[in-house]
C-alpha cells in the first residue's frame, strides 16, 4: 500500500518538473487517456474475482496482453474477501474451540478456562485473508497483467471507462472484452441489510460480539455454515427454510434428511417449509413473522441478528451494458453462448454474472476455458462433473445427479451405501457420523453420483469426481486399492456395496 | 429318413460353401494379419426357408483339428436336428456360441476357425462382419438367449449383439490402460485383447467401459451404455436453452440515466478559501538562493505542497460508501488501507483583500476544462489556476483558494488547510 503511495507520488512529482504548476493536473489526464488509447489489450477483464483473476493469469500465460479492472480494491472478488475463504477460516476454528469446550473431555483431554476471543478469531481470518488476496496480487506482476483499482464501465464495443479508485478517470481499450462481475447477495423484499443486525454472508463473517439469537433466512450452504459457526460460538441459531428440505435442491433428499438430524443434535432449530412474510426492528430485537409455506401456522420469532441467505444474484450494476446493447436475461443473466460469448462475439462473459451453477470453482474452469476460446479456439468444462461442498461438520459433499434427480426424470440406478460407523479410521477419530452413498447405472454400473456426509466429505469427493469425469463404474472403484486404515475406504466400499449386486458371474 | 438326410447333408454342404466364400469375400477387407488365417463360422442356412436355429451340441472343442468332412457341430431347427459338416481342413479357434445356444440367426458367427497349423494363440480374431445385422432386429432378445445359454459354466455364451449404434464405426484403438472393471470382465470370461477392438466404446473421449463390455458380452441392453453417455453428454454442457431476456429494465435504465445526466452538470460549486502566509517560503527562498545560488520559483513550493496535501484527503461528504466499501469495513480492510483518496486539487492564489473576489471571477461561466471536465465527478474538481508568481502577494497572507462541488467542500478544506500547514511551517522540506 505505501509502496503504491510513494510511486504515484513520485510520478507526479515527475511530472512536476518540466512543466509549471497550473497545467498539470488536466495535462495528465489528458496524455494519460492518449496513452491508453494508442495501445490496445489483447484482453480486458472487468472483474478480479475467481473468474477474472484467474482469465488474467491464464491470459498472461498465454503471452496476451491483459488488463484487469477491479474496484474493490483487493483482488479475489467475493469469494477471498467475503465468501469461501473468510467463512473457512471461522468454521475450522470455531470447530476447534466448539471441540474443546464439549468433546476433548470423553477423548481424555480436559481443558480448563475456555475462553472465546472473537476479536481474535477475525484477526486470524482476516490475515488469511489478506495473505491470500497479496497472493494473487502477487500473481499478476509475475504473469504481467495489468491491475487498475477502479470500477469500469462500457463506452463502446471496444471501450472501457474507469472511475478510478484515488480518483480520476481512464479508459483502457481491448480486441476482447471479458466480464466477470459476479453475484451479489440476493436481499429479502422488506428487510434493509445493515450489516449490523440484519446482515447477509459479509455481516455474519464480521459480527462484533455473538449474538444470543440468530435467525437464519435460508437453509442452504451459505445459511448452514453461519448458522454453524455462530452456534458453536454460543448463538441459539434458528434456521428459517422455504423448501421441506435443507441444503438446497441439489443435495441428495436422504443426505440433507441425515444432515438436518445431525446439525439438530449440535444445537440448530430448523423451520424447513416456512415462509418469511415480513420483518421488522423491533426495538433491541429484529421480529420476523413466518408461516408455514403451505398456509396455516403463522407465528412470530425473534432474534438480535438476522442472517439474510437466500441466495445471490448476478451483478452488473454501473457496468453500462446497455451503453453497448448487451442483453440478460430475466434473471440478470449476462446471455452468453456456449463459447461464452455475448451478442457482441469479442465481448464474453464467464462466472456468476452469467449462467450455471455460483461456484468459485465453476468460475474458474470458465476463466481457463474462455482465454483457451479466445487464444486458441476451443475450450472445455464439464459441467455435469462439478462438485458441491457444504462445509459444516461433518461436511457434506456431492457430485453428478441427486436419487430425487433420478426419480423425477425416469431414469433407473442402483444405490449403494456404506456408513462412517463401521469404517475403522471414523471410529478411531470418534467422528462416526454419516455415510457414503453411491449412485449408479443398474445395467452398465456406470456412476451416476456420489453423495457424502463425513468428515472430510470435502476432500473426499474429488475421487467421485475423478471418477465420473472418466466414466468409472462403481466396480472400478471397488477393484482400486485405497489405504487402511483411512476414511477413503469407507468411499470404496460404498462402490463395492453398488456394484456387488450387478456383477454376477 | 435316410434320404432326407443326404438332402440335409447336401444343403449343409452348399452352406458350408457359401461360407467359404463369405470367407474369402471377408479375407479381401482384413487386414493382412487378420486374414491370415482366421475366419469367422456362421449359422449356416440348412434349407432355403431357415432364419434361425438352436446350436444342440458342439463335435469339437476350442483347439481341436478337423479334417475335412468331419461333422462340427449339431443345428436344431424346427423340423430337424441336423449335422453341419466341415468343408476344408482346420482348427476350432474359438466357439462363440456354445452348446444349448437358441435362436441363433443365418449369418450369425457362431465360431472362428483357423487353418490348420496356424498358433492359435497367436492369432487376431476377425471383426464380425454380420453383427450388425444379427443384433439389430433382436435386442430384447439377447438377454433371454443369454439366460439359456447360461448353464455352461465353462464358456459363458453370448449372443454377441455388438453395441449400438455407431457400429459401423470401427472402435477406435484402446491404448490407455484399461479400466480395472473391464479388464476383469474381460478375463472372466475367457476373452482375450484382441476383442478389445471389436467392443464400442461410448465413455468420454472413446474410453472403454464396463458397461460397453457388458453390452458386448449380451449382459446388458445393448444400447444402454450409449443411453447413459448421451445423458453425460447433454449434462456436461450448459443449459442455454429456454432463455427469456429480460426486457424491462432496458427501457427504464436509459430514463434513469437522462436525468442523471444532467443533474451533476449544474451542481452548485463552493469556494474554498484560506489565507495562507507566505513569508515563511520566501525566506526559505531567500535561504536557498543565498546558500546554494539556486532561485526555485514560488510555484514550485507551491506545487509541491499540493501534492503533498492531496494525498489521502477525506471523502466527499455524502459518498455513499459502495458494496465494496462496505465489504472491506466489515473485514477491517479499511484500516489497512488509506482512509481516503487522493485529491487532485489545485489552489487559486490571489493576494488580499480580495474584495470582489467572488464577482470577479465568473465562476458560472464554464470554460473549456469545465465542460469538458463537467461530466467526471472527481475530476471537476482541478481548477485551472493563475500562477502564484504574478498575483501572490509577498508581504501579506495570501488567499488559497479552490472551486469544488458543493459536497467536496470539506474535503477541499482539508486540503487547504494542509496546504496552509506546509507552507507556513517548514516550508524548507519541500524542497531540500
Amino acid at each position: 500500500m505505501l509502496a503504491q503511495r510513494l510511486i504515484g507520488r513520485t510520478a507526479v512529482r515527475s511530472a512536476f518538473k518540466p512543466s509549471g504548476l497550473p497545467a498539470i493536473a488536466p495535462a495528465s489526464r489528458w496524455t494519460r487517456t492518449y496513452a491508453t488509447e494508442a495501445e490496445q489489450k489483447d484482453l480486458v477483464i472487468i472483474g478480479g474475482g475467481v473468474a477474472g483473476y484467474v482469465a488474467a493469469i491464464k491470459a498472461g500465460q498465454e503471452g496476451m496482453k491483459v488488463t484487469c479492472i477491479e474496484k474493490r480494491g483487493t483482488l479475489g472478488g467475493t469469494c477471498l474477501n467475503v465468501g469461501c475463504i473468510p467463512s473457512k477460516s471461522l468454521l475450522n476454528n470455531s470447530h476447534l474451540y466448539h471441540q474443546v469446550l464439549h468433546d476433548t473431555k470423553h477423548r481424555g483431554i480436559e481443558v480448563e478456562g475456555v475462553k472465546l476471543n472473537l476479536a481474535q478469531l477475525m484477526k486470524a481470518k482476516d490475515s488469511s485473508v489478506s495473505g491470500l488476496t497479496k497472493g494473487v496480487e502477487f500473481l499478476f506482476k509475475k504473469n504481467g497483467v495489468e491491475y487498475i483499482k477502479g470500477e469500469a464501465s462500457f463506452k463502446d464495443e471496444h471501450t472501457v471507462n474507469v472511475k478510478l479508485n484515488d480518483g480520476g478517470e481512464t479508459s483502457v481499450s481491448g480486441k476482447n472484452i471479458l466480464i466477470a462481475t459476479g453475484s451479489e447477495v440476493t436481499p429479502f423484499p422488506g428487510l434493509m441489510i445493515d450489516e449490523k443486525r440484519i446482515i447477509s454472508s459479509t455481516g455474519a463473517i464480521a459480527l462484533e460480539k455473538v449474538p444470543e439469537k440468530l435467525l437464519v433466512i435460508g437453509g442452504g450452504i451459505i445459511g448452514l455454515e453461519m448458522a454453524s459457526v455462530w452456534s458453536r460460538l454460543g448463538s441459539k441459531v434458528t434456521v428459517v427454510e422455504f423448501l421441506d428440505q435443507i441444503g438446497g435442491p441439489g443435495m441428495d433428499l436422504e443426505i440433507a434428511k441425515a444432515t438436518q438430524k445431525i446439525l439438530k443434535k449440535q444445537g440448530i432449530t430448523f423451520k424447513t417449509g416456512t415462509k418469511v412474510l415480513s420483518g421488522a426492528l423491533n426495538g433491541d430485537l429484529v421480529t420476523l413473522d413466518v408461516d408455514s409455506a403451505k398456509g396455516g401456522k403463522a407465528e412470530s420469532l425473534d432474534a438480535d441478528v438476522v442472517l439474510v441467505a437466500i441466495g445471490r444474484r448476478p451483478y452488473t450494476g454501473g457496468l453500462g451494458i446497455e451503453n453497448i446493447g448487451l442483453e440478460l436475461d430475466e434473471r440478470g443473466r449476462v446471455i452468453i453462448d456456449s463459447e461464452y460469448r455475448t451478442k457482441i462475439p469479442h465481448i464474453r462473459c464467464v462466472g456468476d454474472a452469467t449462467f450455471g451453477p455460483m461456484l468459485a470453482h465453476k468460475a474458474e474452469e470458465e476463466a481457463v476455458a474462455v482465454v483457451e476460446y479466445i487464444k486458441k479456439g476451443y475450450g472445455h468444462v464439464n459441467y455435469g462433473c462439478i462438485p458441491s461442498v457444504m462445509y459444516t461438520f461433518p461436511e457434506v459433499a456431492w457430485v453428478g445427479q441427486s436419487e430425487q434427480d433420478l426419480k423425477k426424470a425416469g431414469i433407473p440406478y442402483k444405490i449403494g451405501t456404506f456408513p462412517f460407523a463401521a469404517n475403522s479410521r471414523a471410529k478411531t477419530n470418534l467422528d462416526t457420523d454419516g455415510m457414503v452413498k453411491m449412485i449408479a447405472d443398474p445395467e452398465t454400473d456406470r456412476i451416476l453420483g456420489v453423495h457424502i456426509i463425513g468428515p472430510n466429505a470435502g476432500e473426499m469427493i474429488a475421487e467421485g469426481t475423478l471418477a465420473l469425469e472418466y466414466g468409472a463404474s462403481s466396480e472400478d472403484i471397488a477393484r482400486t486399492c485405497h489405504a487402511h486404515p483411512t476414511l477413503a475406504e469407507a468411499f470404496k466400499e460404498a462402490a463395492m456395496a453398488t456394484s456387488g449386486k450387478a456383477i454376477h458371474f | 429318413m435316410a434320404s432326407f438326410a443326404a438332402v440335409c447333408r447336401v444343403s449343409s454342404r452348399l452352406a458350408g460353401r457359401r461360407l467359404s466364400q463369405d470367407v474369402a469375400a471377408v479375407r479381401g477387407f482384413q487386414t493382412s494379419v487378420a486374414a491370415r488365417a482366421a475366419q469367422n463360422f456362421t449359422m449356416p442356412a440348412l434349407s432355403p426357408t431357415m432364419t434361425e436355429g438352436n446350436i444342440a451340441t458342439w463335435q469339437v472343442k476350442e483347439g481341436d483339428k478337423f479334417s475335412a468332412g468331419d461333422v462340427l457341430l449339431e443345428i436344431e431347427t424346427d423340423k430337424a436336428t441336423m449335422d453341419v459338416e466341415a468343408q476344408e481342413d482346420g482348427v476350432m479357434m474359438k466357439i462363440m456360441q456354445g452348446d444349448g445356444s437358441k435362436g441363433v440367426k443365418v449369418g450369425m458367427r457362431i465360431a472362428v476357425i483357423a487353418e490348420e497349423g496356424d498358433d492359435i494363440s497367436a492369432l487376431e480374431i476377425p471383426a464380425d462382419v454380420n453383427a450388425q445385422a444379427s443384433s439389430a432386429p433382436e435386442p430384447t432378445k439377447a438377454p433371454a438367449s443369454t439366460a439359456a445359454a447360461a448353464p455352461t459354466p465353462a464358456e459363458p455364451a453370448s449372443t454377441s449383439p455388438k453395441a449400438p449404434s455407431k457400429s459401423t464405426i470401427k472402435a477406435p484403438k484402446q491404448t490407455y490402460p484399461l479400466y480395472p472393471s473391464v479388464v476383469h470382465l474381460l478375463k472372466v470370461n475367457g476373452l482375450d485383447s484382441s476383442v478389445i477392438s471389436e467392443i464400442t466404446p461410448t465413455g468420454p473421449g472413446g474410453r472403454l467401459l464396463k458397461g460397453d463390455v457388458l453390452a458386448y458380452l449380451g449382459q446388458i441392453n445393448a444400447k444402454t451404455p450409449a443411453e447413459v453417455e448421451s445423458r453425460f453428454e447433454h449434462a456436461s454442457h450448459l443449459d442455454l436453452s429456454n432463455i427469456k431476456v429480460a426486457k424491462a429494465p432496458e427501457a427504464k435504465k436509459p430514463e434513469k440515466a437522462a436525468p442523471a445526466a444532467p443533474a451533476p452538470a449544474p451542481p452548485q460549486n463552493a469556494r474554498v478559501t484560506v489565507p495562507i502566509s507566505l513569508a515563511a517560503v520566501l525566506e526559505v527562498q531567500k535561504k536557498i538562493h543565498k546558500t546554494l545560488g539556486v532561485f526555485l520559483p514560488l510555484s514550485t513550493f507551491i506545487a509541491r505542497a499540493t501534492d503533498l496535501a492531496n494525498d489521502e484527503l477525506p471523502l466527499p461528504a455524502g459518498t455513499q460508501p459502495t458494496a465494496d466499501e462496505l465489504f472491506n469495513q466489515v473485514l477491517g480492510l479499511d484500516k489497512v488501507g488509506p482512509k481516503g483518496s487522493r485529491g487532485s486539487y489545485s489552489p487559486q492564489v490571489a493576494a488580499l483583500p480580495p474584495t470582489s473576489f467572488l464577482g470577479s471571477r465568473p465562476t458560472k461561466k464554464a470554460d473549456i476544462f469545465d465542460i469538458l471536465a463537467a461530466p467526471r465527478r472527481v475530476t471537476a474538481t482541478p481548477k485551472p489556476v493563475t500562477s502564484a508568481g504574478p498575483s501572490a502577494s509577498t508581504t501579506g497572507p495570501n488567499v488559497f483558494s479552490v472551486l469544488v462541488p458543493k459536497k467536496e467542500e470539506k474535503r477541499a478544506q482539508v486540503f487547504l488547510e494542509r496546504v496552509k500547514l506546509v507552507l507556513e511551517k517548514d516550508p524548507g522540506r519541500l524542497v531540500l
